[in-house]
């Protein structure tokens, strides 16, 4: 009896310890060497592409099975919301997938995890079939390499309201471009009808500091410095925008969901958004549909914000040649151009933006929207910092929002974002 | 009772295989090691170390712990999960009560009443977060009412206070049934004799209630009071949908919970940070139950 006690003691805290010894393992990538066949089992995590693109990517699966004998790929797809943490959550627990969808500030902390394989190693002979910039990307500051695959770009459109702007007396056909037409847009549209219609239903975000042609960043990219005159600048004009009703009341505590919606009920007069919001207007805002107008995004830069979605090879994969096969086949220039064709979005492969797809008008809203984007993209920025993270978004809007309230003046504001911000960079390491 | 059969089932059973009474526990016992047991010891072991969400990290010491008396947004959570308790737990120890009264009586169409005031303890709590958020909203149904009878509107959704305040309105109201059927229970146990006796030595409803019923459910209250308090010191749910992921205007409505998420989740996550959170909250929360069972063996006494 004491044995068989004893024994079952035993199995109980192996139980309780294994666990906890599996997860202090790890540490240290792999080796970057991607070399030999092209063969075996691989997982593909996308970031919300199956609801609308199921068909798109069983067949490119399959093409790439039948290029490939032997190869099997599985693929997982996960909603926009919650991506993040379903990543971490796959990297922490060793099961991240072998190929996934990145965009460049979720690739930072999983190649400083040792996570990503550095392609500059592994698939140098490739860059030169992706668009510079794009390339470029994808790298991490203060670490040597390029750590995915530049997948599609995206601009995004900014939606109007143009019966709003007409009921304010404003030309619908002339929408605000530059942030100084912004404020001026905004102060007549709250004026004009008592403070009812707000024109953006979001307090700014590290991007609009961008595109109003504040630094971010220090040279090195060691240290943030959007606390310059210019930023306390843009900061002072948004309270001002605050104040008179031009932002929503409740934009402090606003996310893309809510303000889409404010967006949709006629709330606000202007909301950035992607191509995919038409189809979504046109089923559940018919009236607002007829009355949607689409401009660029606002700059005063001239330059507008780029998303870059990027195809990471993760570092310990079992089968990392024929991951990086398989990144390399989704991302080349022929299905880049067939997935931008069926999505809206455009290709970072090296001369796809001047395929006629991109640059010739047929006279409908659809393709001025893609052309005049696709014309936008050859001079986007990537405003984002790539070691801007989650933590570090907390920080800036809830210092904004104290300065739009009055708590504290917009100078203290951004100088506690940066010290904050600063902090946890140094803390990521 | 079969107490011959049962006994000598049970002689039969230990003489054939002595580890049985553990092999029965076995399946309870490694789930609640698994998932109970195991993240506890683990948080409290991370809380010592700057572990994060991809780095091992080393051990700190009291590092985390030192770290929480100086960050303000430690002590916001502090204060809202506290203001949590005490907004909450007093509306949810009488209101149930009085509901349970309401509906005890046997009435034609009364078990209506009672599934009705049980439905939102059953829905997601996600959904009637929603639907409370859509009402609430500046242009909601609920504006929309008060601006026609002139009160004009209210910014339930952007006034950091009010915001708490809306939040625990709808942690009362969901919780309301729940705690309606506890009290249900000690009611049907209150003897009708003493209602009868103390009828007809004259005592009004309301003397009743106070000398009766009160006493005869006291040890219930306590129950509810110690159960509703640990609930809204950990509350979550209802604060982050009524605030947002921010957590309210400039995070002033972060609950400790909420910070722990923050803090401790995604790629750049800092679980030992988060973990030292949580041991906090675990701290509170004890020591929360342990007043209030003490609160009540005094007024045994």
């Amino acid at each position: 009896m004491p044995t068989s006690r004893r024994s079952l003691a035993v199995a109980a805290v192996a139980a309780l310890v294994l666990p906890l010894s599996a997860c202090g393992s790890g540490g240290g990538g792999g080796s970057s060497d991607a070399s030999g066949k092209v063969e075996g089992d691989i997982t593909f995590q996308t970031w919300n592409l199956r609801a609308n693109f199921k068909p798109y990517f069983e067949d490119l699966i399959a093409d790439f099975e039948e290029k490939y004998p032997g190869t099997h790929v599985k693929w997982i797809d996960q909603p926009a919301e919650g991506y993040a943490d379903k990543i971490s959550a796959d990297a922490a627990g060793g099961t991240l997938a072998d190929v996934v969808n990145v965009s460049p500030d979720l690739a930072a902390p999983l190649a400083q995890a040792g996570l990503a394989l550095d392609l500059d190693k592994a698939a140098g002979q490739y860059k030169k079939e992706y668009l510079e910039a794009a390339w470029a990307s994808q790298q991490v500051p203060g670490l040597d390499g390029t750590y995915a695959f530049p997948w599609y770009l995206n601009t995004g459109p900014l939606f109007y309201n143009k019966s709003l702007f007409e009921k304010a007396g404003l030309d619908a056909g002339e929408p605000p471009a530059t942030y100084d037409e912004l404020f001026d847009t905004a102060l007549q549209l709250a004026r004009k009808t008592d403070g009812e219609v707000a024109t953006l239903a979001n307090v700014p975000t590290i991007e609009d500091f961008g595109r109003y042609g504040v630094p971010l960043m220090n040279d090195e990219g060691t240290a943030f410095a959007f606390d310059d005159a210019k930023g306390v600048e843009l900061l002072t004009r948004y309270k001002e925008l605050y104040d008179a009703g031009g932002l929503d009341s409740q934009a402090l505590t606003a996310t893309p969901e809510s303000s889409g919606k404010k967006f949709l009920t006629g709330a606000v007069a202007m909301n950035p958004g992607s191509a995919l919001d038409l189809a979504n207007f046109k089923k559940q805002a018919p009236g607002l549909y007829e009355n949607i107008g689409i401009t660029d995004q606002i700059t005063s830069t001239g330059h507008v914000n780029m998303y870059v979605m990027g195809l990471l090879v993760n570092s310990r994969s079992e089968r990392k040649p024929a991951a990086v096969a398989f990144a390399r086949f989704v991302t080349d220039a022929a299905h880049q151009m067939s997935f931008a064709k069926q999505v809206a979005v455009f290709p970072s492969s090296a001369g796809s933006l001047d395929d006629a797809y991109f640059t010739e008008e047929d006279g409908t809203d659809e393709t001025r929207v893609r052309v005049a984007a696709a014309k936008s993209l050859k001079t986007a920025v990537n405003y984002t910092p790539v070691l801007f993270s989650e933590q570090m978004k907390t920080e800036l809007r809830n210092e904004v929002a104290k300065a739009l309230q009055g708590k504290q003046s917009p100078e203290e504001a951004l100088d506690n974002a940066v010290k904050a911000c600063d902090r946890l960079l140094k803390q990521q390491g | 009772m079969a107490s011959s059969t049962v006994s000598s089932g049970t002689r039969r059973v230990r003489r054939q295989l002595p580890t049985s009474p553990w092999l029965f526990a076995a399946p309870g016992l490694l789930v609640a090691g698994a998932f109970i047991l195991y993240p506890f010891v683990s948080t409290l072991v991370n809380s010592f170390t700057d572990r994060r969400t991809l780095v091992p990290g080393e051990f700190v010491g009291l590092a985390n712990f030192r770290e929480l008396l100086h960050d303000d947004m430690f002590w916001i959570g502090l204060r809202n999960s506290t203001l949590y308790v005490l907004g909450v737990v007093p509306a949810l120890v009488l209101l149930p009560l009085l509901l349970a009264m309401l509906v005890q009586k046997t009435i034609p169409g009364i078990t209506f009443f009672r599934s009705a005031f049980y439905t939102p303890v059953v829905a997601s709590i996600v959904v009637v977060g929603l639907i409370w958020v859509w009402l609430l909203d500046e242009r909601g149904l609920v504006n929309a009412v008060l601006e026609t009878i002139g009160v004009g509107r209210i910014g339930f959704l952007s006034d950091q206070w009010l915001i708490l305040l809306s939040a625990m309105a709808v942690t009362v109201w969901k919780g309301l049934g729940y705690y309606m059927i506890i009290y249900l229970a000690a009611l049907a146990n209150v003897p009708r004799e003493l209602h009868e006796a103390a009828a007809v030595d004259g005592a009004g409803a309301l003397r009743r209630f106070f000398t009766v019923t009160v006493p005869a459910v006291r040890s219930t209250m306590v129950l509810v009071a110690a159960l509703a308090s640990v609930a809204a010191f950990k509350v979550f749910s209802e604060v982050y949908l009524m605030a947002g992921p921010d957590g309210g205007p400039a995070g002033e409505d972060t609950t400790l919970v909420m910070l722990v998420q923050r803090t401790g989740t995604g790629l750049t996550g800092r679980v030992g940070y988060a973990s030292a959170i949580s041991v906090v909250v675990f701290v509170v929360t004890l020591v929360l139950m342990l007043l209030v069972l003490r609160a009540d063996r005094k007024e045994e006494s």
